[in-house]
């Protein structure tokens, strides 16, 4: 039916809690195609996590729940399927990383058996097929000595060597989509550029997808084709790398890109973070859910949920009534007024 | 890893001399001495004894002899029972005591790591609770009482087979073994369910069983190859203590179930305040403990790699 390679529709996550339900993801569309990279981004908190996880059958039930939605790899639906079906795709044609690779593999065995082990279940190789392989796939990731670093344990690894080693597991079954969800946040800067220079390079010579998961727009403009904006559970402008840029149609996207320090044009232009904080998931707003911190903010955004309006007969959308044809027009959304 | 053993086993030496030095010191300023305890014996037979045993010599002197007899592995003889060796009261005693131990160790740490399993697979359901009931039992009754009541088990179930299918007191087969191990590593057994419980909730929310999920791994196989192994390792850091808890409840299961430990030897001895029985049985004890903390030291680090490693 679809002629995406995922695609994602309505996705709604709730969580129980003891104050309430936590709304965290609140209908949710996205897709991905073959080959290219799709980054969500958007402030900690606002669902991007959950939303990956809820694809990946990743989230705690209960607390968590999936309220609404579809989500089809290939035409066949993902969500909330039981272990042994899930584990049919999961790790073999959707692989993740996660955003803490020092505590993302198990202290207690070794690199080499870690990688070992997916190609075990999942391909019947032998131990020592499976072996022999993952030090391929170290080698793959760029890691110095492989065949020696294979048969160490996490602790000997350093947080970028980890993370490598991640990839090589992700990569172990030659998924056709990679997840990562912040795969650089815990790391230095300098590791940071080599993860994600490794990323891009994986993704031409393997072929795959990539979602990426970042709260860093330097790090959307340097790796992503397509980009979802997601702000309180909500995908809030999605377009192309070059349309969110340059194009922005969202206060909040706007908001973000004038918060990003390398988009200091000079010294006495100075940083402007978003003022506030995201809404209480318990109770989102009714209308806009950035309605609370934007600067453009109108009577008919407190109480009326912006549809998704096109920006332009590409597919570039933003939920936004700034974007109706009866709101006023102005030449540039910016966190003006401060 | 070699080097971490030979780390171990040198603090052991030193442990152990430690202890005899700390016994040694504790016997010599407890009022009274051995030969007190007879029927009032005449000076000159009293002074006899004293040379005999060596009692007649300056302190430090007594305690250079009793470390290089202990060198030697000689405990000398008891002040009590008449020229029997202290060496082969342990001789005779020991293993009966380490048998019962060892049983029980075997028997709280495999309970203690299985019904930890269990209760955390069925959290805040029937098993759990019931199990987290018995739990507390375990903790807090002492365990004369679960001497008596498996003793009181033993004699029904005989009872109601007509004949000693299991005896009620006793030592020689693995029969006589069951109840008093058992009920020796009940309290143990609890403790040790308590904290697997605990440890195995706590490695499920580990971010690498989240990468264990993502990667396509069956439940099955998450639990038995990064779950247990990892939830293991806190219960693994308490056997050391718990081996010392056992064997000084050794005791009095022995005393209750008659069995012919060195348990009732130190006892006395402690009663009749014989100097070389205690000393003797002490530091041996000692060593032993010492020995099994070792054994649980090299069993964490095959456990755990980064001991191991480092
Ligand atoms: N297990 C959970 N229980 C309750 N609330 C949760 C749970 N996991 C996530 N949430 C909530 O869901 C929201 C979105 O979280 P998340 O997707 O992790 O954000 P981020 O965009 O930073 O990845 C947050 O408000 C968080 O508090
Ligand atoms: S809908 Fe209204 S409040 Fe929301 S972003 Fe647009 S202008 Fe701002
Ligand atoms: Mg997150």
């Amino acid at each position: 039916m679809s002629e995406h390679l995922l695609e994602v529709t309505n996705l709604g996550v709730q969580f129980a809690t003891y104050g309430g339900e936590v709304k965290a993801v609140r209908g949710v569309d996205f897709y991905v195609d073959k080959g290219e990279t799709l980054a969500i981004v958007g402030e900690s908190g606002c669902g991007k996590s959950v939303t990956v996880q809820s694809l990946m059958g990743l989230i705690p039930m209960p607390p968590g729940k999936i309220t609404s939605g579809s989500a089809t790899l290939n035409g066949k639906e993902i969500l909330g399927l039981p272990p042994k079906q899930a584990n049919r795709f999961r790790g073999v044609e959707i692989g993740m990383i996660f955003q803490d690779p020092m505590t993302s593999l198990n202290p207690t065995m070794t690199i080499g058996d870690q990688i070992s082990e997916t190609l075990m279940v999942h391909r019947g190789f032998s131990y020592r097929e499976a072996f022999t392989r993952s030090i391929e796939l170290l080698e793959r990731t760029r890691i110095p000595e492989a065949s020696r670093r294979a048969k160490q344990y996490p602790f000997e690894f350093s947080g970028g060597m980890l993370q490598r080693a991640m990839i090589a597991q992700s990569l172990a079954c030659n998924p056709a989509i990679l997840i990562a969800d912040e795969p650089t946040t815990a790391l230095d800067v300098t590791i940071q550029a080599q993860i994600l220079e490794l990323m891009a390079e994986l993704q031409r010579t393997e072929e795959m997808s990539i979602i990426l998961i970042t709260h860093d727009l330097a790090v959307v403009a340097r790796m992503a084709d397509r980009v979802a904006v997601m702000y309180a559970g909500q995908i809030v402008e999605t377009g192309t790398v070059d349309e969110i840029f340059y194009e922005s149609a969202h206060p909040y996207t706007v908001g973000l890109k004038e918060a990003m320090p390398s988009n200091r044009v000079s010294r006495d232009k100075a940083l402007m973070p978003i003022l506030g904080s995201p809404p209480d998931l318990f109770s989102p707003p009714k209308g806009c859910g950035y309605y609370a911190r934007c600067p453009h903010a109108m009577k008919v955004c407190k109480h009326n949920l912006p549809p998704s309006f096109p920006i332009s007969d590409t597919e570039h959308v933003a939920r936004c009534w700034l974007q109706h044809e009866d709101a006023p027009k102005s030449d540039h959304i910016t966190q003006a007024g401060r | 890893m070699l080097y971490y053993i030979l780390k171990r086993l040198a603090a052991g030496v030193i442990t152990v001399w430690f202890i005899a030095t700390a016994t040694f010191i504790a016997m010599h300023s407890v009022p009274g001495d051995p030969l007190m305890n007879d029927k009032a014996v005449s000076a000159e037979i009293r002074k006899n004894l004293e040379r005999k045993y060596g009692l007649d010599r300056p302190v430090h002197e007594q305690y250079f002899l009793f470390l290089g007899n202990m060198l030697k592995g000689d405990f000398g003889i008891s002040f009590t029972q008449q020229n029997r060796k202290v060496n082969d009261i342990i001789r005779d005693h020991f293993p009966v005591s380490a048998t019962l131990g060892v049983l029980a160790i075997l028997i709280a740490s495999t309970g203690g790591v299985l019904w930890g399993a269990l209760t955390a697979i069925y959290r805040n359901r029937l098993p759990d609770i019931i199990i987290m009931f018995l739990v507390i039992l375990g903790i807090s009754v002492p365990s004369f009482v679960f001497a008596a009541l498996g003793q009181l088990l033993l004699v029904n179930i005989n009872k109601l087979v007509g004949y000693s299918l299991i005896p009620v007191a006793g030592w020689g087969t693995i029969w006589h073994m069951l109840m008093p191990s058992l009920v020796l590593g009940l309290g143990t057994m609890a403790l040790l369910t308590r904290l697997m419980r605990s440890s195995m909730l706590e490695v499920v929310n580990e971010d690498y069983i989240k990468t264990a999920r993502a990667k396509g791994l069956s439940p099955t196989r998450i639990f038995f190859r990064h779950q247990l192994r990892n939830a293991i390792l806190p219960v693994v850091t308490v056997l050391g203590p718990q081996i010392a808890a056992i064997t000084t409840g050794g005791f009095v299961v022995e005393l209750v179930f008659a069995i012919p430990g060195l348990g009732r030897y130190f006892v006395q001895a402690v009663q009749q305040l014989d100097y070389t029985v205690i000393m003797g049985t002490t530091v041996f004890y000692g060593a032993f403990l010492v020995f099994m903390v070792i054994v649980v030291d090299i069993l964490y680090g095959f456990i755990d790699p980064r001991v191991r490693l480092q």
